[in-house]
């Protein structure tokens, strides 16, 4: 029992960061319809930028991760500008094999930017276990878990109480309505990519204090958090927030009582067997809210 | 109040519509009718800003408004309510007119004209948080010519608001028309049913495969013998 409520106390703090990086995809894949093979590497620029600014500069941990978080928009506004907007009309597959270049530019800029030797940012928490009855937990741990929800609650916020988020989820509906009401689609697309980046990016921020950071560490981040949002449905935001908990419950469990060797593939083969019964995700698509 | 100058539209290089001259004076119900084809929602649309223009010239209240963001041109108090409603399906009823709204800030006048809009349409008010794409289709073409109303528009371009309704709503959706062009709203409509369009109308144009056939008032239009013989049915 003891050792089941830890696997569950892990699983729910690994999800809270699995959920910001599938919304964050959601935006990006499921609601733009941009195979978006640059979020692992918003992930990684992120973790990098934390490292830059706390570990390097020695700027307050809090303040870094704020910054990597706008650094992060702003690289995705940069790169839904310069390469996605000229492409506009353009096919799946040109958008498609741009991105993947994107991609592997980037992994290959930080790879020669910050070799190959993984960092680390420093931990501004004791590392002094919190224990709670059974269960010990990290403080830095808490702490993302903390920002994560936050994050999510605001995101919520955002794209349902605000104008903004109404006439972003409005011109993903419908953008020539949309344009018809006023609103600058352009504009638009950029601030959603920016906003899917940003919240990839502080994924990797709030994950660098605990593993590593290194120029590949968002190839797999990149696999999970596609397969978070087919879980979740495609465009389903709720969907991929529930997405990003039940993929890391499989993870931690199924690492914890299988066999641990297998962790990374447990996601994956939960995703084969959702998708064998339920092909359009775990939630239908008219729940869907984008 | 708008004015079209041999206003040549086209998808790729085919022309769908091709010097076409239309006016609407301030305070006008005009209609635009022709068959299915003929070119009226390519016309709108390039009024609103929504497709380019080869050719010609659009000016609205004095201003030139060919080639301009369709953001702008409902800016200078041009709404467009497009065919097939268009609502937008997974918003509330609520966001639909709040985005009608949109380039609006005026929280108050918003409010207002909101409630104005539940006086007019109850069942949009009971509705008012049900997402708008589980409403029937009459409900969702109240909606959309009343988000197209929540902008205060000078004029209002309405493209086959009785598409697709029953009788007793193609009635009430004209019925509401009138009302709206009585409250001082300059109306441009384009229309399949063309009976019905000519008898409310002011003043009408007919296209064919992109041109203007035929133009007058109402009745001129009504006792036209090539528009009774195709489309009227006489
Ligand atoms: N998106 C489009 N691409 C290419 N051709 C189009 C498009 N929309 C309309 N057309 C063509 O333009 C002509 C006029 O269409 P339209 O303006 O929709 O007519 P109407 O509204 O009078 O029924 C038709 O021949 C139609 O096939
Ligand atoms: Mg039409």
């Amino acid at each position: 029992m003891p050792e089941f409520l830890q696997h569950l106390a892990n699983a729910v703090i690994l999800g809270g960061t699995y959920a910001l990086l599938g919304i964050g995809l959601t935006l990006i894949f499921g609601i733009m319809r941009v195979v978006n093979f640059t979020h692992g590497e918003l992930y990684t620029f992120g973790a990098y930028m934390a490292f830059m600014l706390a570990g390097m500069f020695g700027l307050n941990f809090f303040a870094s991760l704020a910054l990597a978080a706008t650094l992060g928009m702003a690289l995705g506004a940069l790169i839904e500008f310069a390469l996605l907007r000229p492409l506009k009309g353009a096919d799946i597959d040109t958008t498609m094999l741009v991105m993947i270049g994107a991609g592997i530019a980037m992994q290959a800029g930080e790879q020669l930017m910050w070799g190959g030797v993984a960092k680390s940012v420093p931990n501004p928490f004791p590392t002094e276990p919190v224990v709670l009855g059974p269960v010990s937990v990290g403080p830095i741990r808490l702490f993302v878990l903390a920002v994560a929800v936050v994050l999510l609650v605001v995101f919520y916020l955002l794209l349902n109480r605000t104008k903004l988020g109404i006439a972003m989820r409005a011109t993903f509906q419908d953008p020539d309505t949309a344009a018809l009401m006023g609103v600058n689609n352009g504009l638009m697309y950029t601030l959603t990519f920016a906003i899917g980046s940003g919240l990839a990016a502080v994924a990797g921020a709030l994950l660098g204090p605990i593993f590593v950071v290194t120029p590949t560490m968002g190839d797999l981040v990149a696999l999970k958090a596609f397969a978070i949002v087919i879980l979740g449905g495609l465009g389903n935001i709720p969907g991929a927030t529930i997405g990003g908990f039940v993929l890391a419950l499989a993870e931690e469990f199924g690492a914890g009582y299988l066999s641990s060797g297998y962790r990374d593939a447990m996601g994956f083969l939960l995703i084969i067997a959702v998708l064998l019964v339920r092909p359009q995700g775990l939630f239908a698509a008219k729940e869907r809210i984008g | 109040m708008l004015k079209l100058k041999d206003i040549t539209v086209c998808y790729g290089k085919i022309p769908a519509v091709r010097n076409v001259s239309l006016e609407v004076g301030e305070g006008e119900l005009v209609t635009l009718i022709g068959a299915n084809g003929a070119g009226k929602t390519t016309t709108l649309r390039a009024i609103s800003g929504l497709l380019p223009l080869a050719a010609g010239e659009i000016t609205f209240r004095h201003k030139p408004i060919g080639n301009t963001p369709a953001r702008d041109v409902l800016a200078l108090g041009l709404a467009h309510c497009p065919e097939g409603r268009r609502v937008f399906p997974q918003l509330s009823v609520r966001e639909n007119l709040e985005m009608g709204a949109y380039l609006r800030h005026d929280r108050e006048g918003i409010a207002r004209d909101m409630e104005r809009i539940f006086d007019r349409f109850p069942r949009l008010q009971e509705r008012l948080h049900q997402a708008a794409g589980t409403l029937s289709g009459g409900e969702q073409q109240m909606l959309a010519i009343a988000r197209a109303l929540m902008s205060r528009p000078k004029m209002v371009l309405l493209d086959e608001p009785s598409l697709g309704l029953a009788p007793n709503l193609v009635e009430r959706t004209f019925e509401i028309i009138s009302d709206i062009r009585k409250e001082g709203t300059t109306v441009l409509m384009v229309e399949q049913n063309a009976l019905a369009a000519l008898e409310m109308c002011d003043r009408s144009y007919l296209l064919e495969t992109g041109q203007v056939v035929e133009r007058g008032t109402g009745r001129e239009m009504l006792g036209n013998p090539h528009i009774q013989k195709a489309y009227l049915g006489g």
